[in-house]
């Protein structure tokens, strides 16, 4: 097991407080599952006014000169909470903001770093995804959230694109950034802590929580078999525990998204229409999964779409 | 051009609205439906509901960029069927598409038609099918979007690219060798694009470009011809009945908003 120390920052965010009254102090609980590699989990839930954005994981890593964060949860008060655990932890300088992919829950706390001035960054199609979809995010979260949990959130693009294999130095720890292949989304980018060998998946990976498909589920099944060769210390999924082991953490998703493409192949050549696949297809494994009714539909009809022209 | 991005704008708009006030969605909006049918029936009395015409649409729709709509006629409607028209009023264009029927359409058997739909909010669906005798009938479900504009978004635009105007046409034998009507698909790799996102990055609207004619005929006689517009999702699907012939051959041919011209065919038996 990792040996790991909690650290509960209970914050006063005074600004907040001041700007929007109904809003209440969020205390951002983080994990340190490896030397100065911290994470908070996400609740497995979709964005409600309870929870007010905090369904998925957002991490940051310490060197000796700089803070990397990855991720930032879905609101501004969020990212907030984020940088106050992170101010509870290091006075380094946030020198970056890496997002793993587009989806708000992972990048709406962005602009809590604003006053950092960090370089944001992002897969190179990022910035392009996030462009045709910034009003449409924005309205769909607001209405979730409400007013007071969404006050304050926007989309940042990102400021460096990586396109390539790419290097961050963080003194006495380096961080490589990969861009990958369409899988969960069109812009999935994975983190590798080398000094520690974490490797911080975003929505590659999920434990617990349903995987969602808004990308392409035949790209995803092969970026997962040639990462699952890696050898890393743990993995950071985007949705579960903040630390997994490798490459046992990919059974269950695996298994869930090679029976939805096989149920899915299987009804196209017997000549089965989508409304009939969404019925049946992938739904021995409704038991093994949280919100398996808010997105296994969803994910059967990507992923129908996306077959059906194989 | 210029009117597309003036109805993107007009949508946009509407779009931020409904979100934000959604339980008045259905309540507080305007009535449509009146103008609509005024448009494109004019004073003609519509039978609504009276079975003659059945639509299919989800429960819940989990998906608003590809909501899978299918209309059916039941085998006791006899005569031909001169067309059929779809509607989801609270689209940027209410009116989803409008087919045609042709000699070779096929009576005997139950008929159907599915396709795929992009719903842009709360609305009701309608399917307004023409009988040969002239008399309409409405079959209307309501859909409860929970996409949004967010709906209109591809999750991949260089896969969507890629290939575009690839057409394939099958058909699918009835099991019984002896029934009359058969059912094919047309399936063709096109980005539909609606001219409605904007990407803040050019500040632009992506501009619209979409298949708006499908001709199907089998053994050189017309089953359907069809007029489509935006509301049909990326890679258009359509399944449709014809009446069974000698050859059963398939031809299809679809034009698109830039003029572009895609074919595709299948033979008799199978794709």
């Amino acid at each position: 097991m990792e040996n790991t120390r909690v650290l509960q920052a209970l914050v006063a965010i005074v600004a907040i407080a001041f700007l929007a009254p109904l809003a209440w102090a969020v205390p951002m609980v983080v994990t340190e599952v490896a030397p100065g590699v911290y994470v908070h989990q996400g609740r497995h839930e979709v964005q409600s006014a309870e929870n007010r954005g905090d369904i998925s994981n957002a991490s940051f890593v310490v060197g000796s000169e700089a803070v990397a964060v990855i991720d930032t949860s879905g609101s501004l008060a969020l990212g907030q909470a984020l940088r106050e655990a992170i101010r509870g932890v290091t006075d380094q300088p946030i020198k970056y903001v890496i997002n793993t992919h587009m989806h708000p829950d992972h990048v709406l706390g962005n602009a809590a770093f604003k006053q950092d001035k960090p370089i944001f960054v992002g897969h190179y199609k990022l910035a392009r995804a996030l462009g045709t979809r910034s009003e449409s995010y924005a309205t769909a979260n607001k209405q979730m959230l409400g007013e007071d949990a969404f006050e304050g959130s926007e989309i940042i693009l990102p400021t460096l694109l990586i396109k390539e294999t790419t290097t961050l130095d963080l003194g006495d720890r380096t961080l490589v950034l990969e861009p990958l292949e369409t899988a969960h989304t069109d812009n999935d980018l994975i983190v590798t802590d080398n000094k520690t060998d974490t490797l911080f998946l975003g929505d590659l990976l999920f434990s617990g929580h349903i995987p969602t498909l808004d990308g392409s589920i035949v790209g995803w099944l092969e970026v997962l078999d040639n990462l699952k060769q890696r050898e890393v210390a743990r993995v950071v999924p985007g949705h579960g525990p903040p630390s997994m082991a490798w490459p046992e953490a990919l059974q269950a998703q695996q298994r869930y998204l090679t029976t939805v493409a096989q149920d899915v192949r299987r009804q196209i050549a017997e000549g089965k229409a989508l409304s009939e696949a969404t019925k049946t297809a992938g739904f021995s494994e409704a038991d093994n999964w949280e919100l398996f009714d808010k997105y296994h539909v969803r994910n059967v009809t990507a992923a129908f779409a996306e077959l059906e022209w194989d | 051009m210029r009117t597309n991005r003036l109805i993107g704008f007009g949508v946009l708009v509407l779009c931020v609205i409904s979100l934000m006030s959604p339980a008045g969605a259905q309540d507080d909006r305007v009535e449509i439906w009146p103008i609509l049918k005024e448009q494109a029936f004019g004073d003609r009395p519509i039978a609504e509901d009276d079975g003659m015409v059945v639509l299919e649409v989800p429960q819940k729709v989990e998906d608003a960029a590809i909501v899978p709509l299918t209309v059916r006629v039941p085998p006791s409607v006899k005569g031909k069927l001169k067309s059929l028209a779809l509607f989801i009023d609270n689209n940027p264009d209410p009116k989803v598409a409008t087919i045609t029927y042709g000699p070779a359409a096929g009576t005997g058997g139950e008929r159907s038609f599915s396709t795929r739909v992009r719903v842009d909010n709360f609305s009701h669906a309608r399917a307004i099918l023409e009988l040969d005798d002239g008399s309409l009938h409405m079959a209307t479900r309501f859909l409860a979007a929970a996409g949004g504009c967010a709906a209109m978004q591809a999750k991949d635009p260089e896969a969507d690219t890629v290939g575009m105007g690839k057409t394939i046409v099958r058909t699918f034998p009835s099991a019984v060798n002896s029934t009359p009507i058969w059912a094919g698909q047309v399936m063709i790799k096109h980005p539909n694009h609606n001219g409605m996102q904007l990407d803040i990055n050019t500040a632009k609207f992506i501009p619209a470009h979409y298949v708006k004619e499908m001709t199907v005929k089998r053994d050189g006689e017309l089953v359907l011809k069809l007029d489509a517009t935006f509301s049909i999702s990326t890679n258009p699907n359509f399944r449709f009945t014809f009446g069974r012939g000698d050859e059963n051959h398939l031809d299809v041919v679809i034009v698109d908003t830039e003029g572009a011209v895609f074919d595709g065919r299948s033979h008799g038996s199978g794709s």
